[in-house]
């Protein structure tokens, strides 16, 4: 009957199109909190907004209080909090070639807590070591690479390169100077600083410039979700600034959210459209062949035995509706998948555990409903 | 089973005639188990109606209509389907044959359901009703007359406390609506089971304890 293969379409299209949606959702969450993902942005620095009035010519602190710290730990969006520990004393770091310092620089170290930095290198200090592992930004790289070698006539470097050679550290403070030797063990895009352990700042700061107050200007938070909206209204509301990219983020995945939540929205109202199509059909056929049910009843069959055929059909095209989106859905799955993987590569997929449940579970809900529907259908053809 | 009581039942289309001279509408009327009654009536004065009420066909009444002092409004639709297999068996006045099914295959649409009668017994039947030869022509191409006896033996396949039978003989001539009248006897006497039969002209031959004018 032609009504039963448009509603057999209908419903086939809305279903896959339903679950398609949900199973992309799971997978695109996926490739944003991946740690190479799209939007890795789980850590966010923030620090207060310096005014010229304020914090130059008064010299007010740019620092965070600790109840500033405190209320922000208490955000539902805050994972955790860390403060930037900053050297208090001289650095100055000169490079060394084959014995040679051929040049030297001022510098300075910040730390964050260790759980924040992310390397395979051993990243800690111990007291009396004469190294210290270091983290650069990616962008100084660059940054030399690609402006100041270039225009110096120097040799790029790669970052193996930098990987290997010494640095020769000088820590002062106006009663000593001591010589470190320093090695960059890792590269990072998460935090945009000089990093040593955190453990050798504190170290290095009780010992070199005593008597000096810790405090934290800027701070790294981690967040449960980066597309969180509550991020960046509580940034707004107490005046924090911070990287503006990586807020975006957040509004780029609500954008998907919403592209998406709609998409699903439609397949719903498609999946609900075929359903009543697929029930006005059940009826007309259960309204043609009126006179043998209720001849059938009236011979005292019951209204459930009448009705099982009727549900028996509802129950097949919706079974067989079930599989063949799930079968479409891996296919459009597998391909969407390794474009994916393509752009992040060590994207792993969601799993489809979770939508064939869902898939499952709406086949057994519109059967029982379709049942439901029909019985009661049957039983008002006789008793009027 | 054992009584059938009507209780000052009357059809809603009735509701305002003021005319109604009825041994049955607006009375009380009680079928007992085991006796034989005839109800006698003109063309429109509600007899089709009745039989719908009594098989919960139809519910336009007013007034109750009670099953062993139960109010058969009550009845779901589960109980109905065991009532009709069970306790009352009821020859329709337009059959309610399935004109694509063949007469054998009509009556054991029921016998399948009720597993009353043995296979030689409805054999039987056909061979006494003179139609043992129509047993697998489609309901549709016979003669009512001999539809009306394929409705009968249908009628006799399961366990009844009452049987209805609404004009049952309308298109037999008088020697089948005799065999009739012997088998719906044999088979009710063997049950002790009532008889409610109808008729607008022609009644069959029983000896009825009561005869009703509706």
């Amino acid at each position: 009957m032609p009504q039963f293969v448009g509603f057999f379409l209908a419903n086939l299209i809305g279903m896959t199109i339903f679950l398609l949606g949900f199973q992309f959702y799971q997978d695109i969450q996926k490739a944003y909190s991946g740690k190479d993902g799209l939007m890795s942005e789980d850590y966010v620095i923030i620090s207060k907004h310096i005014s010229t009035l304020g914090n130059t010519i008064f010299k007010q602190s740019s620092a965070f209080k600790s109840s500033e710290i405190e209320d922000l730990k208490e955000q539902d969006f805050v994972e955790k909090v860390g403060g930037f520990t900053s050297s208090a004393f001289k650095v100055r770091a000169g490079l060394n070639i084959m014995g040679i310092q051929s040049m030297s620089t001022d510098m300075f170290f910040e730390s964050v807590p260790d759980e924040f930095v992310d390397t395979d290198q051993k990243w800690e200090y111990n007291e009396g070591d004469n190294f210290i592992p270091i983290i650069v930004p990616r962008d100084y790289m660059d940054l030399y690479n690609f402006g100041f070698a270039q225009s110096k006539n120097l040799p790029e470097i790669s970052e193996g390169l930098a990987k290997s050679v010494t640095l020769d550290i000088t820590i002062s403070n106006k009663e000593k100077k001591d010589h470190y030797a320093g090695r960059i063990v890792g590269f990072t895009n998460r935090i945009n600083s000089i990093l040593v352990p955190q453990s050798f700042l504190n170290w290095a700061n009780k010992e070199y410039a005593s008597g000096k107050k810790a405090e934290h200007s800027r701070l790294i938070i981690k967040v449960s979700n980066p597309t969180d909206e509550n991020l960046a209204r509580y940034l707004q509301k107490h005046n924090y600034q911070t990287d503006s990219n990586k807020l975006k983020s957040s509004k780029t995945a609500f954008v998907l959210h919403t592209v998406l939540g709609l998409v699903m929205a439609v397949g719903v109202i498609i999946c609900l459209l075929a359903f009543y199509i697929l029930m006005l059909s059940i009826y007309l056929l259960i309204q043609k062949n009126s006179t043998k049910l209720e001849n059938l009843l009236l011979l005292g069959y019951k209204a459930n035995a009448v009705s099982r055929p009727y549900q028996l059909l509802g129950l097949v095209m919706n079974g067989v509706i079930t599989l063949l989106a799930i079968v479409v859905l891996l296919i459009v799955r597998s391909y969407y998948v390794s474009k994916l993987a393509s752009f992040f590569p060590s994207y792993e997929g969601a799993g489809i555990s979770t939508t064939l449940l869902v898939g499952v579970g709406l086949f057994a809900i519109t059967t029982m409903i379709n049942s439901k529907l029909i019985s009661n259908k049957i039983k008002t053809i006789i008793l009027r | 089973m054992d009584i059938i009581l009507l209780d000052n039942t009357l059809p809603k289309v009735f509701k305002n005639r003021t005319n109604i001279v009825s041994d049955v509408w607006l009375n009380p009327v009680t079928f007992e188990r085991g006796k034989f009654y005839l109800v006698e009536a003109n063309s429109g004065t509600g007899k089709s109606s009745l039989c719908s009420y009594i098989y919960g066909y139809r519910n336009d009444y007013e007034g109750q209509i009670l099953f062993d002092g139960e109010n058969i409004t009550n009845f779901k639709s589960a109980q109905w389907a065991e009532i009709r297999k069970t306790q009352i068996s009821i020859l329709w006045q337009e059959l309610r044959l399935f004109p694509e099914l063949t007469a054998w295959e009509n009556v054991q649409l029921k016998n399948q359901l009720t597993n009353h009668q043995t296979e030689e017994q409805i054999e039987k039947w056909f061979n006494q009703l003179g139609i043992a030869d129509k047993k697998n022509e489609l309901i549709g191409h016979m003669s009512y007359g001999q539809q009306q006896r394929v409705a009968l033996i249908r009628t006799l396949c399961q366990p009844a406390s009452f049987f209805f039978v609404d004009e049952p003989i309308s298109h037999l001539d008088d020697e089948n609506s005799r065999i009739m009248k012997d088998i719906l006897t044999n088979e009710a006497k063997k049950q002790g089971a009532g008889i409610i039969a109808t008729s607008i002209g022609k009644r069959l031959e029983l000896d009825y304890d009561v005869t009703f004018k509706l």
